[in-house]
């Protein structure tokens, strides 16, 4: 099955009847619900406060109900026009089932809580936009970000104006802008190469966003799912926290979080010795013989016969 | 849409440097929900979450161009812990919807469709602030 996103702009992709069709199939329901139910897993959002949270890519809606349904409140934008429209039948017609179904239960249930929950209407927005042009929020109007199955689109170009890295750093260096302090992005996509996702993941970080890629079932190539998760830097803020209260102006702290590294990272380990001078050295056996024995596995010791030229060959 | 997506969208193209915020409201056609099963203690914890970061001064406005004078012209401590307020200023952010209507750039005169209750902010290519890359 050939990538949708090759086929030409995301808008003119989801047309009406994909539209409906993406919206009635039960796989693809079920699917982008575990998706966004791990995504939201991965935001660890407070669910006993309701949270403010921006759904790119919404698409029909499926996410956003999701959000709905633990308690929070949610603003969605898509570039397709057809999704959107069929997003808002879903929370017209959401409301409306929970309104016929309050008729049946009345007679069963007296507890007015019980009845007011059947009658909820929904908590989201829909706004439709084109993310690469970036997010046309004021700063800070956001708790939390999530986007399912959205971002990929981005690095294909649609016309000669349009640059896949120039569109990725427009809309992550507004993402940064209109999430607040301490909120968290989390963002479910499909690379099609390792390229890609470094390339997305690089955007990133470069505009000031800590985090990285977290990737569920890595063997297995239908199931793998990539999420980029993306904070704030969290050790700068506990820092300023803890400056402040302590009353002490230098910030000499552990660090106490794990740091998900992210694509620009630099070879960590040493070079390993170059094997310029003839095939095989004295200096770069030695140096396999201890990384063999870090390893556990059954080494010989060094004698005065290590590395020794042997006078026929074995 | 909502006055409360209103009251955070501003005009981000290049020509705006900025400044494209608050969006005129122009009106057509407007719903409102009576009744959004939602209960008390859920709208104001999110509403006391929000209330920090909202413009009173554009939320006024807006509201008023949606046809809601009822709004006071200045947020006191006094109103925000009033439970009562805080339960109608739900209603006003959240259950009145612009279906049919226009948003405008108090800069650049831009103007966004709001179509079928949902705004276009559609930009072109060209519309967008530069960025280093």
């Amino acid at each position: 099955m050939s990538r949708p996103e090759l086929t030409g702009p995301a808008a003119h992709f989801y047309n009406e009847k994909e539209a409906r069709k993406y919206d009635s199939s039960s796989r693809m329901v079920g699917v982008q619900r575990e998706i966004t139910e791990r995504a939201i897993e991965l935001l660890r959002l407070d669910h006993s406060q309701p949270a403010y949270v921006l759904d790119i890519g919404c698409g029909s809606g499926l996410s956003g109900q999701v959000l709905e349904e633990k308690g929070h409140f949610w603003l969605g934008c898509d570039v397709s026009r057809d999704m959107l429209l069929v997003a808002q039948e879903r929370m017209h017609n959401q409301a409306e089932n929970d309104d016929d179904d309050d008729d049946d239960d009345e007679s069963m249930d007296g507890d007015s809580n019980h009845n007011i929950k059947k009658q909820r209407k929904s908590t989201g927005d829909l706004m439709h936009h084109d993310m690469g042009t970036g997010l046309p929020f004021r700063p800070a109007t956001f708790d939390a970000c999530i986007s399912i199955s959205a971002l990929q689109w981005l690095c294909y170009s649609n016309s000669a104006q349009q640059n896949p890295r120039r569109r990725l750093t427009r809309f992550f260096s507004s993402l940064y802008t209109v999430l607040k302090r301490g909120g968290r992005a989390v963002l479910q996509f499909y690379p099609e190469t390792a390229e890609q996702a470094v390339l997305i993941t690089e955007c990133a970080t470069r505009v000031g966003f800590a985090g990285g890629v977290v990737v569920d079932y890595p063997n297995s190539a239908k199931a793998k799912k990539h999420y980029l998760v993306l904070s704030f830097d969290r050790n700068s803020e506990q820092k300023r926290k803890a400056a402040l209260k302590d009353g002490l102006s230098s910030a000499a702290e552990e660090q106490q979080s794990v740091l998900v590294t992210g694509a620009s990272r630099e070879g960590t380990k040493k070079a390993p010795i170059r094997k310029k001078k003839g095939v095989k050295t004295k200096e770069w056996i030695v140096h396999k013989k201890e990384t063999q024995r870090k390893k556990g596995k059954a080494v010989r010791p060094d004698t005065k016969y290590t590395a020794r030229r042997r006078p026929t060959k074995f | 849409m909502r006055l409360l997506t209103h009251n955070s969208l501003k005009n981000n193209s290049a020509a705006a440097k900025g400044k494209g915020f608050p969006l005129k409201v122009t009106v057509a056609q407007i719903r409102v929900d009576e009744q959004d099963g939602i209960d008390d203690d859920t709208k104001i914890s999110f509403i006391q979450g929000i209330l920090p970061n909202l413009d009173w001064p554009a939320l006024v406005a807006a509201s008023q161009a949606m046809g809601i004078p009822t709004l006071p012209p200045a947020l006191t401590e006094d109103l925000a812990e009033n439970r009562v307020f805080l339960v109608a200023l739900y209603h006003v952010l959240m259950n009145v919807h612009l279906v049919q209507g226009m948003l405008t750039c108090p800069v650049t005169g831009r103007e966004f469709v709001v179509q079928n209750e949902i705004p276009n902010m559609v930009l072109e290519e060209e519309e967008c602030e530069a960025v280093r890359f």
